[in-house]
């Protein structure tokens, strides 16, 4: 994958036009292409021959518990890179709104903040842990690979016309249902302070989720 | 009449100019950019090669592959490679038994450690990191491209969350490395763009300002894996405001970066 997506980039970058056509004639123009193409068998093995899938895309869908903001669904996207076969890093994005606190609802007239500083939205940079490989049986003859794992990260929060440095920790369990896509359902805890009561408050924001994701 | 004669073989150019596009396009996909390389074979050179059903040390060995029986290497990932035999049974072997194998040539593939810079000439890195920009959190995204053994150009874009203001700081930047070959190699790097500053909505309530933004930076990459490094960072900010003092701003940050 990463050299077909390299080529892809070069060739948009160079934007071939004038080169492409001379190439490929170069390539139709070689009487001994045929035959000597049959030596290609006795070539030589490199590592940046083979296909690599290191790099994980997905989305999401969840609920979002906002401290003293109610909950409701966050939608989100996940771009992680697997760096061995215990660690990866992994950036999220996701976005979600909040609702009325408890007191806006109980006064009835009093608006802490307007529908636009309703908005909810958060991204991460996570390291993270795989633990406990495993497999599980779905009948007789068919298994899915397995893992659960851990994350730890840092990242901004962006909420109230305001941007909150964040940090979240997260866990969840990943079901390959074939070597490229997996299903991951997980939780994450988004923790950050803000002064929008007066005082400066430590909130924990909760988020269940299932995702999917590809690898690449 | 003049411009009659002179506008007329411009449209005939553009033409053939379209023409050489489209022809450009389309005659290198259909010489190979697209088509499926060869299979990689590979003979086992070993007692025995064991295969797992999943990447990692923790899945359940199923198969041992035998001496002297063909393999088809399909694709790696974390350090670890899926094959397939010639009965069509596919699982995972570790990386590092692929030097337990032979190649067409009759020799080990290459399947070595390089951990170094000048190994990724043309490639694209891709990173992100986190800093203290003095005294704000910063979290950062960056995209470079190395054109050469010693030199990557990059754009980068990083958002800050302070405690008074928070900023957004986007730059393109070149960066030299000296010692590409080491896997520890230290580098240095100057780069120039915009920073803009939104002070904090709660405290106070004043306009965003958007400044040229100077920077110069030093710092090392540490290779963890083949494509994989660690990117430690001290960066120097100097804003250029339209106040009558310009600005200095310090930044630590620790990145993560990969190759593809």
């Amino acid at each position: 994958m990463a050299s077909w997506l390299q080529r892809l980039f070069l060739k948009a970058l160079v934007l071939t036009a004038l080169f492409g056509p001379a190439v490929a004639l170069a390539q139709e123009d070689d009487p001994l292409e045929p035959i000597v193409g049959a030596d290609i068998e006795r070539r030589h093995i490199d590592e940046d021959m083979l296909d690599t899938e290191n790099f994980e895309v997905g989305g999401y869908v969840g609920v979002l518990g906002i401290e003293d903001f109610g909950s409701n669904t966050v939608l989100g996207l996940s771009l992680a890179y697997h760096i061995n076969e215990d660690f990866f890093v992994e950036t999220i994005y996701g976005s979600s709104e909040a609702q009325k606190t408890s007191y806006e609802l109980l006064s009835g007239a009093v608006e802490l903040l307007t529908d636009d500083e309703r908005d909810y939205s958060y991204y991460s940079l996570a390291v993270g842990y795989k633990v406990f490989p495993g497999q599980v049986f779905m009948s007789r003859n068919l298994a899915f690979n397995t893992h659960f794992y851990l994350t730890a990260g840092v990242g901004n929060t962006e909420f109230a016309a305001n941007r909150y440095a964040t940090y979240s920790l997260g866990a969840g369990y990943k079901i390959y249902l074939t070597d490229m896509f997996a299903v991951d359902i997980g939780m994450r805890d988004h923790l950050f302070s803000h002064e929008l009561f007066g005082e400066s408050r430590q909130t924990n924001n909760f988020e269940g989720r299932i995702g999917l994701s590809v690898f690449f | 009449m003049v411009k009659r004669v002179t506008f007329k073989p411009a449209p005939a150019h553009a033409w053939t100019l379209l023409w050489l596009l489209l022809a450009g396009w389309s005659l290198p996909a259909s010489a190979g950019w697209f088509d499926d390389e060869p299979p990689l074979v590979v003979t086992v050179n070993n007692a025995y090669i064991d295969v797992y059903t999943g990447p990692g040390r923790g899945y359940p060995v199923f198969h041992a592959l035998e001496n002297g029986e063909p393999i088809t290497l399909l694709k790696s990932r974390a350090g670890w490679i899926k094959i397939a035999t010639e009965r069509g049974l596919e699982g995972w072997v570790k990386r590092d038994d692929m030097q337990y194998t032979l190649g067409p040539d009759g020799l080990a593939p290459d399947f070595i450690d390089e951990y170094r810079s000048d190994a990724v000439v043309g490639r694209f890195e891709v990173g992100a990191a986190l800093g203290d920009f003095g005294g704000a959190d910063s979290v950062g995204l960056s995209l470079g491209y190395r054109f050469t053994r010693n030199f990557t150009i990059e754009a980068d874009y990083s958002q800050q969350a302070g405690r008074y203001s928070d900023s957004e700081v986007a730059v393109v930047g070149l960066l030299h490395q000296p010692f590409p070959e080491w896997r520890v190699s230290p580098f240095l790097r100057i780069g120039g763009g915009t920073i803009k500053v939104s002070p904090s909505a709660t405290l106070v309530d004043t306009e965003d300002r958007e400044d040229p933004v100077l920077q110069a930076s030093l710092g090392t990459y540490v290779y963890l894996s083949r494509r994989f490094f660690m990117r430690v960072e001290y960066r120097n900010h100097h804003l250029l405001t339209t106040r009558e003092n310009n600005e200095e701003v310090s930044e630590w940050r620790v990145g993560f970066n990969a190759f593809f």
